[in-house]
């Protein structure tokens, strides 16, 4: 395909060369989760990423706010900066290979060799990452605004907002305050950020390690997650037997928000949810 | 001299059974594939591996499927086009995967077949008001050895002992499956039961999903990774493996990335000459043949008919009765969602491994009645299914403002992924001349075509249908055992899941019938207006049936092959 040669052959001698000369395995996934937190990364400048690093803990918070860590300790900003450079890297780290991870038999770590991609499909992901940029074999359908203006116009329109609203960095404001200023629907920057910063925080919280977040697999320790399973699979027991344990939750918040959920789903409930009649004789894991 | 050669569109469905039926009876075979080849090893020797892990992000983003960035589609609704207006939205509609085996490279893999009143719907129930219902020129005795030796071939899992007379009244076997029932889910179990209560039948799902080792393929391990995903250890049937795999050995010859772009017809437009397609480069090239079959499915299909419109052929190959590209038919989904006190891990095994298929209809009570339409039908039954994680994170997600603290707090509870059993039925669409396929007039794709572009809007029949099944639905999962409450989604819910665009099941636009006026392709799938192009995929159906519509692509598009080398 008609791609920008030029441009590439540049990202690939500076982006690239300073990349990959930082980490072992030249690309590979496991390197990107072990990317300096701090270090300027593929795209996003140190500052930039100050302000996502503290966007992304708002959407999934941890410690303090929560007990578990969240999407600052799995390195959710750094995979999002991996994403947005993904061309400056060797291999981009788009779509993780298989079939097994090695984390529940296998000899190797299949997800961490990225499938290469054919000319296309990084056409593809190049208008959705670097946006058409006006280049004609970009615009067949009309211009797009790429992901990497998203995530800067976004975290300027934030940065310039935290400034003059409490004179101060968005990073170093109150919980709160960063909220309302995440909240404010009337900034189309903002939406667009936050909107594309939550689908990114939950792929990179949730998904495999290899894509740079889910360090230490913090994002599956506290949701119980164990369906990296192949090759092993699961026993005829385990498909066919209850898994036990209890919907009950410790916190009365945490209820009400699971029966608002509930209601949302459906404004009309077959049965009044009466989900907390068991709790006290099904037995907790 | 020496067979005729064929080229074939698409290499999903349709197209793969095309080409192991040809290439096996000697046929020169060339296969145009729009999509990449994902499968390692595939038609060699040495064996088939896989690329697919337990990634929920890499199916996110368009590693087999069709990126809409590169080949967007447009939509709008009958309303909307009779106004005038070109388009309401341009993106990602109803597309299926784009690669080497189609959309069975991560499809749900259940196969029940059509019942012997789909075939004849305009004859035993009548018309519908504002639809275009008809008669199949073909019935299910003809499909039925063909149903059979797909089914053979894909290696299908099911207990006929466990299917409901009534259902094999409809569908006759005369022969067992290929193999026993996967290890039943927990989840499916507990609603089979709550069904089983309220006089409904539930059974083993037929599907094609090997529970013993079957042609060097192993057993499934019930990951939980199945629909919506490749399997990391084949075993899956489907197109690629159980078709096309056996076809390359036989010589058949696979072109990927080349995109079939015009079907290139004699000066006097009776015959097909060849395909002309082009590579990633641009660069065009035409793949000549003395038969051409179509199989890029229903919307590309009906696509590629009107981008090769010709000098006799001015409205689209075929299209003098101007049925080409219309009586597009999905399947309304329908849910039913039943919460419990315990894990029931609804996502571990393959999708779900009951069904229940007493709502299919006809139905022609209360319900029709107040609709005031002559009867109403539903569909089989996907019983037993939950979310894994990162599909529950985004489900969450989809309520505004849903992040944060609350957000975090649902994923610890794992409710949609651990304390759900969800029960999806698969409602039969009405055909109507006002659902269609046509080109964009302004939006192109990246090789420079107009993309399809979708007018459609579910009928009453449907939405009646859902509105009336989605409480029974609820009622089942509140019967299941330990079920502490229940909802039914139906018609007019606009969630996620419920409704036509949520199905990969995507049929009409070329329809199969007697009258050339009416119908676009004739019992054998040879277009009525050309000597030698066939059509193997969901645009020939007349009707949409209440059941996932694979198999019947399989078992037509075999048949077809059947009688063409007769």
């Amino acid at each position: 395909m008609e791609l920008d040669v030029h441009r590439r052959s540049f990202a690939q001698a500076m982006g690239t060369l300073c990349l990959i000369s930082l980490l072992p395995g030249g690309g590979r996934g496991e390197s990107l989760s072990s990317a300096q937190p701090g270090g300027a990364g593929p795209f996003l400048t140190q500052s930039e990423m100050e302000t996502l690093r503290a966007v992304v803990a708002r959407l999934i918070p941890g410690p303090p706010d929560d007990p578990d860590p969240g999407a600052r300790e799995a390195g959710v900003a750094e995979a999002i900066d991996a994403l947005l450079g993904a061309f400056s890297l060797r291999a981009p780290p788009i779509h993780a290979g298989g079939p097994f991870s090695g984390r529940a038999g296998g000899a190797r770590d299949d997800f961490a060799d990225f499938v290469p991609m054919d000319a296309l499909a990084e056409l593809g992901w190049r208008i959705r990452i670097e946006g058409s940029k006006g280049l004609a074999e970009r615009e067949f359908a009309g211009p797009v605004v790429g992901l990497q203006a998203v995530y800067r116009d976004g975290l300027a329109r934030l940065g310039s907002n935290a400034a003059k609203r409490f004179g101060a960095r968005f990073s170093v404001l109150t919980g709160s305050d960063q909220d309302r200023l995440l909240s404010e629907g009337a900034d189309d920057g903002v939406r667009s950020l936050v909107g594309a910063a939550l689908a990114h925080a939950l792929e990179f919280m949730y998904g495999p390690p290899e894509y740079g977040g889910n360090r230490g697999l913090v994002g599956w320790a506290y949701t119980r997650w164990a369906a990296d399973d192949q090759p092993r699979g699961f026993t005829d027991d385990e498909v066919s037997g209850s898994g036990g344990g209890s919907l009950c939750l410790a916190e009365p918040k945490a209820r009400a928000l699971v029966e608002s959920f509930l209601g949302a789903l459906s404004p009309r409930p077959a049965r009044t949810p009466s989900l907390w009649s068991d709790c006290g004789k099904a037995g907790k894991t | 001299m020496g067979k005729a050669s064929v080229v074939i569109v698409g290499s999903g469905a349709g197209g793969a059974v095309a080409a192991w039926a040809l290439a096996g009876a000697g046929h020169p075979v060339t296969i145009l594939e729009k999509g990449r080849n994902l499968i390692p090893g595939l038609g060699t020797r040495g064996g088939i591996g896989s690329l697919f892990g337990n990634d929920e992000v890499k199916a996110g983003r368009y590693f087999e499927n069709q990126d809409p960035q590169l080949e967007p589609r447009t939509t709008r609704s009958q309303t909307e086009a009779a106004k005038g207006k070109a388009r309401s939205f341009t993106g990602d509609f109803n597309s299926l995967a784009v690669t080497v085996g189609g959309g069975t490279v991560h499809w749900d893999a259940k196969t029940p077949r059509f019942w012997r009143q789909d075939f004849k719907g305009l004859t035993l129930h009548g018309p519908m008001p504002g639809a275009n219902v008809a008669d199949w020129p073909l019935t299910y005795e003809d499909l039925a050895t063909y149903y059979y030796e797909v089914e053979a071939r894909l290696g299908v899992q099911g207990d006929v002992s466990r299917m409901p007379a009534a259902t094999l009244a409809q569908a006759p076997r005369r022969h067992p499956f290929a193999m026993a029932p996967n290890p039943p889910m927990h989840a499916g179990s507990l609603l089979a039961e709550g069904a089983r209560t309220l006089g409904y039948r539930p059974y083993p799902f037929p599907m094609a999903v090997n529970s013993r080792t079957f042609e060097g393929r192993p057993r499934c391990n019930s990951c939980g990774f199945c629909s919506g995903y490749g399997c990391p250890i084949n075993a899956r049937g489907g197109a690629a493996v159980s078709f096309l795999h056996p076809a390359l050995l036989a010589g058949a010859r696979l072109i990927p990335r080349a995109f079939a772009h015009r079907v290139e017809t004699s000066a006097d437009g009776r015959r097909a000459t060849g395909v002309a397609w082009r590579d990633t480069e641009g660069v065009s090239h035409k793949e000549s043949a003395d038969i051409v079959i179509l199989a890029a499915s229903s919307i590309e299909t009906a696509r590629l008919l009107l981008l090769s419109a010709a000098g006799a052929h001015p409205d689209g190959l075929g299209n003098r009765s101007g049925q080409v590209g219309r009586n597009l038919m999905f399947h309304y989904f329908s849910l039913g969602v039943g919460v419990f006190d315990e894990d029931v891990h609804g996502w571990r095994g393959p999708s779900s491994t009951f069904t229940l298929d007493d709502f299919v209809g006809p139905d022609i009570g209360d319900a029709a009645k107040s609709a005031g339409l002559p009867y109403l039908k539903g569909g089989i039954c996907e019983v037993g299914g939950a979310f894994l994680l990162l599909e529950e994170a985004q489900a969450y997600a989809a309520l505004p403002g849903n992040w944060g603290k609350p957000h975090k707090e649902l994923m610890r509870t794992g409710l949609l992924r651990s304390h759900v059993a969800g029960l999806s039925m698969v409602g039969e669409d009405m055909p109507q001349l006002a659902n269609r396929v046509d080109l964009d007039p302004a939006i192109k794709d990246v090789y420079g075509f107009p993309v399809p572009r979708i007018t459609h809007s579910s009928h009453r029949f449907e939405q009646a249908a859902s509105a009336a099944i989605a409480p029974k639905l609820a009622a089942i999962c509140r019967a299941a055992p330990g079920a502490i409450a229940a909802f039914g989604l139906g018609y007019p819910s606009e969630l996620a899941g419920v409704g036509p665009a949520s199905t990969a099941h995507i049929m009409g636009t070329a329809r199969m019938g007697e009258d050339p006026g009416a119908s676009v392709v004739d019992a054998r799938g040879r277009m009525h207006e050309l000597e030698n192009v066939y059509i193997a995929d969901g645009s020939v159906f007349a009707s949409s049936g209440g059941f996932n519509p694979t198999l019947t692509i399989m078992a037509l598009s075999l048949r077809m092959a059947r009688l063409l080398g007769r």
